[in-house]
């Protein structure tokens, strides 16, 4: 009976704690207040974690074809490089005003959402499940309500092969003629 | 009066002169940042003997400006030059005649 009563206690007070944090307005949702390291932490773990089981089963297609290049080139300069960057740019109003702050997909470091970052597989496969569904609350978009698969994996092939272009070479890539 | 006039435009210039200073930061940032144009690739930078042709960037890089000179050539059609100045020449005949 004593062991319910601080159950029902122990729910009652957690219970108390959630409708004081959700109606309080004590919460900064701010954009540009950052969430505490461990609120951070946790996220980022969550993130990580989600992806890396939802994306687990995505088969990866060859993405080795040049004109992939071109296809996805294009798609990233008009959909992606705003937030993402490009190469020879280190900022730009978005990347410096979301928050999460979105990776700068142009630096060979921040490419990778997997875990294992030198699983190339695993890499392509989180970046096609990230381009089609989005990240809750962090201002990615799902891109697969409006491109089929194929246009996505063209992304992710050049997503590949982003950080190692110059300047030079990604404006013939991404130029629409 | 002159007090008060004073009084007055010091007033507005605690106003004014912060809104301006705001306003003038918020329109300072270049909005052409904003604009994405559909542009052309420079193909002239490129250095094919510094090319790994069995590099896919390169190959795809290739297949772009191949594809852009295609369509260049083809917005100069000289025949069709050649056939439009035919036909001004033949209207400028009638109209002589």
């Amino acid at each position: 009976m004593k062991t319910l009563k601080i159950l029902l206690l122990s729910f009652a007070l957690t219970l108390g704690a959630v409708a004081i944090t959700v109606y309080s307005g004590f919460v900064n949702v701010a954009a540009d207040e950052p969430h505490s390291d461990l609120v951070y932490l946790l996220l980022e773990e969550v993130r990580i974690n989600s992806i890396a089981k939802a994306a687990k089963s995505i088969e990866v297609p060859d993405l080795t074809d040049p004109e992939l290049l071109l296809t996805g080139g294009a798609d990233y300069e008009y959909m992606c490089s705003s937030c993402h960057l490009k190469p020879g740019q280190h900022e730009s109003d978005l990347s410096l005003g979301l928050y999460p702050q979105p990776p700068n997909l142009a630096i060979s470091s921040q490419t990778d959402t997997a875990n294992d970052t030198d699983n190339f597989e695993a890499t392509a496969r989180n970046n096609f499940w990230v381009i089609k569904h989005g990240i809750k609350a962090s201002g990615m978009p799902a891109w697969g309500k409006t491109h089929d698969d194929q246009r996505i994996w063209a992304m992710v092939a050049f997503l590949n092969q982003l950080p190692s272009l110059t300047p030079m070479q990604y404006q013939v890539l991404t130029a629409i003629d | 009066m002159k007090s008060k006039i004073y009084k007055t435009t010091s007033k507005f210039a605690l106003v004014l002169i912060p809104t301006l200073t705001l306003s003038l930061s918020a329109i300072a940032h270049d909005p052409s940042l904003h604009v994405k144009k559909a542009e052309k690739a420079d193909c002239s930078k490129m250095d094919h003997s510094k090319m790994n042709m069995k590099d896919p960037v390169a190959m795809a890089m290739m297949k772009k400006c191949k594809k852009q000179a295609k369509k260049d050539h083809k917005a100069m059609d000289h025949s069709n030059m050649e056939h439009s100045k035919n036909e001004d020449n033949k209207k400028l005949k009638k109209d002589h005649q």
